[in-house]
């Protein structure tokens, strides 16, 4: 039940969560983190308490999930996640976030920021490393704190080396944009009763809106609300360039054109492929027959992560 | 995250603000759906007069039955919030200054 309703809480804070921080609703979700179900205080005392062992390695991964989701959605049917595969295989301390996601993805990009200084500030160890997972909605907040990180030269960002995107719309998603263009449609026609249901579709949150055109910054956001495309939007704010980025796709099927037209069936490959920065090859990887939600959790996505992390850094 | 409180009451909030908006939106939808034939009988020399009076009637009518809808959501809001107040086990409340 407690995990029902939290995700319960996550989906209507994806769909209206603008809307009930703005109102200071109680069901509006405060970006924290979760151990076993439950906040985990950022003090060092809750950290050691909940990760006994977290002394022994001074290394994290962030695991920041998607939107309309909880932490809930790394969990494999048969038990585990890839936080805990990677704290069993490599040694990573695994850091689970929960956040509103339909609050722009910019303000959720800046509470992460500081969640994360706070992080390195009162953590048991010095940090070494910390491993940025990104799920969705999850890779984009994660770059925009870094941005804000490298923008007001916040300390923790040194210790981010590899950061990695699982269907991530680098480029924006799709079909937030032919919504937009709906409800602007809808908006147009003199009738009460389409009108209305422009309306409704215009209280979709700003997360939402903001996967459009994959906007990190408030100005992006200004920038959109001028002008509407369907086309891929050219992205301004590229990968940063001091890490390195891993960026895993899927792909509803082996077809091409399957794969062209419906992607991992809510985010094209193009999309979750293009990082506004050249990669090497091996640092993309696409699995044909995995749906976008499929790659929250899915071994074959895994073992591709392992391989990566464990490359040895120079 | 919320207490269990807390969010019973963004659930009471939410359902509030929800009945209270549609009601509000759907009010100009009716009212404004009505007005068209309106529009048109008022360019009617011979029915005019009487067609602007019962479009009066017809608005005031409308504003009055979402008027109550919204006025009696109101009133349960308020009521669960006392009830909430009630349940809420004193000191638990968040803005409660601490000793």
């Amino acid at each position: 039940m407690g995990k029902k309703l939290e995700l319960a809480i996550g989906v209507l804070n994806g769909a209206i969560g603008d809307y009930l921080a703005r109102t200071g609703n109680g069901l509006a979700t405060p970006m924290e983190l979760i151990h076993a179900g439950a906040p985990l205080a950022l003090t060092r005392a809750a950290i050691l308490a909940a990760h006994p062992r977290s002394h022994a390695a001074g290394r994290v991964v962030v695991l920041v999930h998607g939107v309309m989701c909880t932490e809930s959605i790394w969990d494999f049917p048969e038990g585990g996640d890839y936080g805990a595969f990677l704290e069993r295989d490599l040694g990573y301390t695994p850091l689970y976030v929960r956040y509103n996601s339909g609050l722009p993805i910019a303000e959720n990009g800046a509470a992460l920021a500081r969640l994360l200084q706070t992080l390195v500030e009162v953590y048991p160890v010095p940090l070494e490393e910390i491993l940025l997972l990104g799920y969705s909605m999850g890779g984009l907040v994660t770059r925009s704190a870094c941005h804000v990180a490298a923008q007001s030269g916040l300390t923790w960002l040194a210790r981010v080396r590899r950061a990695i995107y699982v269907g991530t719309p680098h480029r924006g998603a799709p079909l937030e944009r032919y919504g937009r263009v709906l409800a602007r449609l809808l908006h147009s026609i003199d009738d009460p009763y389409t009108q209305l249901f422009g309306q409704i579709g215009d209280m979709r949150s700003d997360g939402v809106k903001d996967l459009g055109d994959a906007d990190l910054r408030h100005e992006d956001r200004a920038r959109r609300r001028a002008r509407i495309a369907l086309r891929d939007p050219e992205h301004p704010v590229p990968l940063l360039p001091g890490i390195r980025h891993y960026l895993v796709a899927g792909a509803i099927s082996a077809e091409p054109w399957l794969v062209a037209l419906f992607g991992d069936s809510i985010v094209p490959v193009a999309s979750a492929t293009n990082g506004i920065l050249p990669l090497p090859q091996d640092h993309v990887h696409i699995l044909p027959g995995v749906t976008h939600v499929g790659l929250a959790h899915h071994a074959g996505a895994y073992e591709r992560m392992r391989a990566w992390f464990m490359e040895v850094l120079p | 995250m919320s207490k269990p409180t807390g969010r019973w009451r963004g659930l009471k909030s939410l359902v509030q603000d929800a009945v209270v908006q549609a009601s509000h939106a759907i009010e100009e939808v009716q009212k404004r759906t009505a007005g068209r034939p309106f529009a048109v009988l008022t360019h009617i020399p011979p029915i005019a007069e009487a067609a602007r009076g019962v479009q009066v009637i017809h608005d005031a009518a409308v504003a009055g039955v979402h008027g109550t809808i919204r006025l009696v959501t109101r009133v349960v809001g308020k009521t669960l919030d006392v009830a909430l107040d009630v349940i809420e086990p004193r000191g638990e409340n968040e803005d409660d200054p601490k000793p």
